[in-house]
């Protein structure tokens, strides 16, 4: 079933989904991989469908209008930001490519700021305000990352980066991107809001922060919300740079086939988990750094390696 | 310790200085003389005020006022933990009139001290600028540090006579 | 525990999903606070029954209060429990909250805890201990279950009572009723 200019009605069903279901189960992954961590046992994985759960069945306090369309506006931009990235072979909507996914990524934060700014409390407000310090830090270095890119590949389609990937071999082994690559990885955790970067959300500090006036299913869908933000973030490292689907060829044999789409999400997935399996040991052990500390070191080394290395792709062509 | 003694003894009326451990002297003083002695022995370098308390004499029908004060320093030196002194000093005041002087113009850290002893023993301080409550939310009749304060009775008026829920529904349905 | 019966969940996922999903905001009135700790860390590790410690209200099921109440704290206890989200359940921690323990006649502690908020459930003791803590989760998993932890619905029933209550202690609120004009009857 195809609409018009080749848009696949399955693929913008699936596709979300699929990201939603990637993104709850590295939540609860999280939370046991932290808690084996700190020698405890842990929480079943499970536990955040356990936590939505009960947070739909729990009533949800409103504060007004702006309240209610803030997160949902916040939840559809994550939503269409998961459809223009390519999930393995998937990729429903490839007009715009970067370019779109870079303002549609401003979506999501901007609902966040919305409805905590409607809550009206002062813990919310310092978190909006940290969040989009947080933003104007790490968005410099990942301009320059995305421009390296688009530049060496001289194109500005997510997919066709991808595919070009797949013959050339991966961007992150290839010399004149690998100063980018390590650029994206050190400025992730600061996309993903985890430590040492968790100045957003600190429960310590400023009572969660932005979440702090949500209850019942603003908080589960603010809970989604988070989920759906994991998966944009690692999932556009693995597109640029780890050749998304891409494995050595495996999948040459059975192109254009049903499997190689199931495959394709495979290998994406299991790509996706090792890059978030070693953010979480960044995150485990390092402690939170201060707004101003984390801003400065966002401007100085990863911004740095990122200007390098558009200078080295510029330079090689 | 025995030189600062004399020196006390020789400079102040109707004080009494006992040394009651090494380092530790408390002196006992009529109350008007309470300020030049503070400020004497500030400039002694007793620069820190530890603690404003209050002891109910009722029998005596006066309020006793401590006030300890020590040192950890002298010429620029900073003595060792054996050598750190305290003075205790002691005075008296009615019990009916419970007024005193305040000595935020020494010590500017007695504002807290003496805002909980007029909240706790209502001990009236002339001069302070804000007497008013700082930890109790309620009013007390007698303030509740004082020794003709029956807790027992109070907490049978005020806590104890607040019902159930059960027996206030019952109450007002019948 | 049941949390792994398939059945269950789909037969009742509110009822379920409240026992094995237990936000924590604890309430550090007094001593009982040092107890917290231990539980939720390693040594007893309480995230493997899903109960975690939450940062606010708006986000908690679960509402412990560990220590005695003073007049002054209570304005904040009753603030914060009108502040969570329905359903919501309450436990008193040690012996002060149920009746004073030994502040009994102190001129400062109100006596009896359930007089001014509903709770529904009780942990006896002068400390303690942070296994007890699981014995009354299992308890308060047991009343979900029989639909018995029911004090939001007696406070939203009774809140006319509850509120002459605290308006006896204080005088006067500076805030006014949570429901207002929604009497039983």
């Amino acid at each position: 079933m195809s609409i018009s200019n080749g848009v696949n009605i399955w693929e913008i069903i699936l596709s979300p989904l699929i990201a939603l279901i990637i993104g709850i189960f590295f939540l609860g992954l999280a939370r046991k991989i932290i808690a084996r961590i700190h020698w405890r046992y842990g929480p079943p994985i499970t536990q955040p469908v356990i936590d939505i759960i009960r947070m739909f069945s729990q009533k949800g306090i409103s504060h007004g209008f702006i309240f209610d369309i803030g997160i949902i506006l916040s939840l559809t931009g994550s939503f269409i930001v998961i459809l223009f990235l390519p999930l393995g072979k998937m990729c429903p909507l490839s007009s715009g490519g970067l370019l779109a996914i870079l303002y549609l990524m401003l979506l999501a934060p901007l609902g966040i700021a919305l409805s905590s700014g409607e809550a009206a409390n002062p813990n919310s407000s310092i978190g909006i305000s940290r969040k989009f310090l947080l933003a104007l830090g790490y968005e410099v270095p990942l301009l320059l990352i995305l421009l390296a890119v688009m530049t060496h590949y001289n194109t500005i389609s997510l997919i066709e980066i991808v595919r070009i990937q797949s013959t050339t071999g991966w961007s992150f082994g290839s010399l004149p991107l690998l100063l980018s690559g390590i650029a994206y990885f050190l400025i992730l955790p600061a996309i993903l809001g985890i430590r040492p970067f968790e100045v957003v959300g600190a429960a310590q500090e400023i009572s969660s922060g932005p979440n702090a006036e949500f209850g019942g299913k603003f908080l589960a869908f603010s809970t989604i919300q988070h989920a759906l933000h994991e998966f944009i973030g690692i999932s556009l490292f693995v597109n640029l740079f780890l050749g998304g689907w891409g494995l050595f060829g495996i999948l040459e044999p059975i192109t254009n086939t049903v499997w190689s789409v199931i495959f394709g999400i495979i290998i994406f997935f299991i790509k996706m988990l090792i890059v978030f399996i070693v953010e979480l040991f960044i995150n485990a052990v390092f402690p939170r750094f201060r707004i101003e500390q984390a801003v400065r070191y966002l401007w100085k080394w990863p911004t740095l390696f990122a200007f390098i290395g558009l200078i080295v792709v510029v330079v090689v062509k | 310790m025995k030189s600062l003694k004399k020196k006390l003894e020789s400079s102040f009326d109707n004080i009494r200085v006992d040394i009651t451990k090494d380092n530790r002297l408390t002196i006992t003083i009529k109350k008007d003389g309470i300020i030049s002695i503070l400020s004497f022995l500030k400039k002694l370098g007793y620069e820190h005020l530890a603690l404003i308390s209050c002891v109910d004499w009722i029998e005596e029908n006066e309020f006793e006022l401590v006030y300890i004060l020590s040192a950890y320093m002298e010429n620029d030196k900073e003595y060792t933990e054996k050598e750190k002194r305290s003075i205790i000093i002691k005075t008296r005041i009615s019990r009916e009139k419970a007024e005193f002087m305040t000595i935020i113009n020494i010590f500017e850290n007695a504002e807290p001290y003496e805002r909980e002893l007029h909240e706790l023993f209502g001990i009236n301080f002339e001069g302070h600028p804000r007497l008013t409550p700082l930890f109790l939310e309620r009013e007390y009749e007698i303030p509740p540090f004082r020794k003709d304060f029956d807790t027992r009775k109070y907490v049978k008026d005020v806590f104890d006579k607040i019902p159930t829920i059960e027996e206030r529904e019952k109450n007002e349905n019948h | 525990m049941d949390r792994n019966q398939l059945k269950k969940w789909f037969k009742s996922p509110a009822k379920m999903g409240h026992k094995y999903s237990l936000h924590v905001i604890y309430f550090c009135t007094g001593c009982g606070i040092i107890e917290i700790p231990p539980s939720i860390t390693t040594r007893w590790d309480a995230e493997r029954f899903g109960i975690i410690p939450v940062a606010t209200p708006r986000q908690a099921n679960l509402f412990l209060i560990t220590g005695y109440v003073s007049v002054k704290t209570l304005k904040p206890i009753i603030r914060t429990y009108e502040q969570m989200p329905d359903p919501k359940f309450t436990v008193g921690f040690g012996s002060c909250p149920i009746n004073g323990g030994m502040y009994w006649d102190s001129y400062n502690t109100i006596k009896h805890l359930d007089k001014y908020i509903p709770i529904d459930g009780w942990i006896a003791g002068c400390m303690p201990r942070p296994e007890a803590i699981f014995i009354a989760v299992t308890h308060l998993w047991t009343l979900i279950d029989k639909e018995m932890a029911d004090g939001y619905k007696k406070y939203r029933e009774n809140y006319k009572y509850y509120r002459a209550n605290q308006e006896q202690l204080y005088g006067k609120l500076e805030w006014p009723p949570l429901f207002a004009g929604k009497d039983k009857k």
